[in-house]
């Protein structure tokens, strides 16, 4: 999996990314480098800025402070409609898919193939339908009918919608926050394969989870934060699952240093 | 490319107030043997006629969420008449004036819009502020007397009918349904509306402009608010400050029964117009036999919870 690492131009660059909420500080100073076709994972105990920082990725907030580049130039985002432009796709904890909508509708929502007559937007429904059942295929969802209705399918399945909806943008990074939080064992696996799916195709992916087996199971690349700070990275072949846990608590050598120095 | 369980939720709806329209027709007929004529049936749908374009811009403006509710639509069909009228005898060319009460519904319609959106005010805060600020304005620039003066030609659109169809029925109410229909059917506007109103945040973070789309809804239904003042005028002759009347609560009767869901992203138009229908033959029947306005509000009222009710119920076996 991991072999072409070193090579890869970054295809995203952080650089002292900061993110204060009034007089709190849920960002501080964080450098990260991503790359395509790579998965990197985000741990980190709960409130320690992960989501933070990927909305900060994602253009759904603005940093405090630091600098975004992407492909080696700098960007703003002043919402997640820029940093779509720029390839950068989000799956948020809270999925952002509308249960009333069917797939084709919401793998498409916002972005309708669309025929204008007399200035008005009437769907190509056909062709997106194609379009979605074509994707739900190379990813093999298992998911036959692109006209079902969001609201009926499973939590695993409502990630590979949400996942052809990153892949319908021709998005080159993809973001996914804890997309097996609320998934049993089987859908689980699922979704972890269509993670390393989409870094086959050359996606760069980061992914945040809490679980530490499925981390080392899926990602080349860890991170960790704990109180808004980067405190450890470690490629997945330098590392075990216990130094990443002593990250996470704060046990780590490092940690304790880093937190010395504050 | 809807949800089969959601078309069946809207053919049930559609279903039961066919029913309810068969069965109230059936008792009233029973009851009052005369009623039925072509006579009633120009006059139901005359009266249909404002109800079903107010309840049209309300379920819009229900169906794009955010707890949206247009409680001054009735306020903006009285006062878009009235300024319309005023406008004429100040000097403005009779021409004029239908135009002029659609320009001035969907001003009235984009300071509703503009509260909700740039203010962020609650809409029902918003639009009861909006109701008092245009009911009373539409009763104070005459001192609440009317104003007559409508030229013949109005007269004669406004109380045509072709085989016993009421001229503005067919020729504003339905098609004002069929484009809302098309629009929200087989349109990305249309399936941006649904979005909004089911999740507004996932609707945001795909990129859908949701507070400019809001702002054109309020505007949207200000703008049928003025239609309706129009065809008040063209119909009864002179601009009445009291016109749009209970029209909020109406519609919003009309919304509920129609299967559009409080919440919003759910429901449809063909179910609204449906129950207009449905509300005016009931209302015209009651007062054909006699009955009490008392009792027509408290049968309205029960037809709405029943119809509620039996919603909840099929919502929660799928
Ligand atoms: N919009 C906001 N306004 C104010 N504070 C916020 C906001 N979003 C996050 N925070 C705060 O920032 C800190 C980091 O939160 P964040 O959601 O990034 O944590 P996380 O690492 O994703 O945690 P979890 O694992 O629980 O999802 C927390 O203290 C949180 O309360
Ligand atoms: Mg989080």
């Amino acid at each position: 999996m991991g072999a072409p690492i070193a090579m890869a131009e970054p295809f995203l660059v952080a650089k002292g990314i900061t993110k204060r909420f009034g007089a709190l500080t849920a960002l501080a100073g964080v450098d990260l480098e991503i790359r395509s076709g790579e998965v990197l994972a985000l741990l980190g105990d709960n409130g320690a800025g992960k989501s933070t920082f990927i909305k900060v990725l994602a253009g759904a907030h603005a940093p405090s402070d630091g600098e975004l580049l992407v492909e080696g130039r700098p960007v703003h985002f002043a919402s997640p409609k820029d940093a779509a432009a720029s390839g950068i796709a989000t799956i948020f904890q809270e999925l952002a898919l509308s249960e009333n909508l069917s797939i084709a509708e919401n793998v498409f929502l916002g972005r309708e193939l669309k025929r204008s007559v007399l200035g008005v937007p009437f769907l190509r429904r056909a062709e997106m339908k194609k379009r979605v059942e074509d994707l739900l295929v190379e990813l093999d969802a298992h998911i036959s009918d692109p006209t079902a209705a969001v609201g009926s399918l499973s939590g695993g399945q409502r990630q590979a919608v949400a996942i052809c909806r990153a892949l319908n943008l021709n998005a080159r990074m993809v973001i996914m926050d804890e997309p097996t939080a609320a998934l049993a064992v089987a859908e689980t696996r699922k979704v972890l394969e269509l993670t390393r799916r989409l870094a086959a195709r050359g996606c760069a992916v980061v992914l945040i989870s809490h679980n530490i087996a499925d981390v080392f199971e899926v990602a080349d690349r860890m991170v960790v934060f704990r109180r808004g700070r980067k405190v450890g990275e470690r490629l997945r072949s330098e590392t075990t699952p216990e130094e990443i846990v002593a990250f996470i608590t704060g046990a780590h050598a490092d940690v304790r240093a880093l937190e010395k120095t504050k | 490319m809807i949800a089969l369980g959601k078309m069946r939720g809207q053919n049930l709806i559609l279903a039961i107030l066919a029913a309810l329209w068969v069965a109230t027709i059936i008792g009233l007929s029973v009851l009052s043997p005369a009623m039925f004529n072509a006579g009633t049936v120009t006059n139901i749908l005359q009266f249909s006629t404002i109800l079903s374009l107010v309840a049209l811009g309300q379920t819009l403006v229900i169906l794009s969420g955010g707890a949206g509710i247009d409680l001054s639509i009735g306020g903006t069909v009285s006062l878009s008449a009235m300024l319309a009228m005023l406008a004429f005898k100040a000097g403005m060319p009779i021409v004029l004036v239908p135009p002029a009460c659609i320009l001035i519904g969907l001003a009235l319609g984009a300071i509703n819009g503009l509260l909700v959106t740039k203010l962020r005010i609650l809409p029902l805060i918003a639009t009861l502020g909006t109701l008092f600020i245009y009911s009373g304005t539409a009763l104070a620039v005459t001192g609440g007397a009317a104003m007559s003066g409508v030229p013949a030609w109005m007269l004669a659109w406004g109380r045509g009918s072709i085989s016993s169809l009421p001229l503005p029925f067919i020729t504003i109410a339905l098609p004002a349904f069929g484009i809302a229909g098309i629009v929200l059917l087989w349109t990305a506007w249309g399936r941006w509306i649904y979005a909004m109103g089911f999740n507004e945040r996932s609707a945001r973070l795909v990129g859908i402009p949701v507070d400019r789309v809001r702002l054109l809804i309020y505007m949207i239904s200000g703008g049928l608010g003025g239609l309706g003042g129009l065809i008040s005028l063209a119909w009864l002759g002179s601009g009445r400050p009291n016109i749009g009347q209970n029209l909020e609560l109406e519609s919003l009767t009309a919304a509920m029964l129609g299967g559009v869901a409080i919440v919003g992203g759910r429901g449809g138009v063909g179910g609204v117009l449906a129950a207009v229908l449905l509300l005016v033959t009931l209302k015209t029947g009651l007062l054909r036999l006699n009955v009490n306005t008392v009792w027509q509000v408290g049968v309205v009222g029960v037809l709405l919870i029943a119809v509620l009710i039996a919603d909840r119920l099929t919502t929660h076996r799928r």
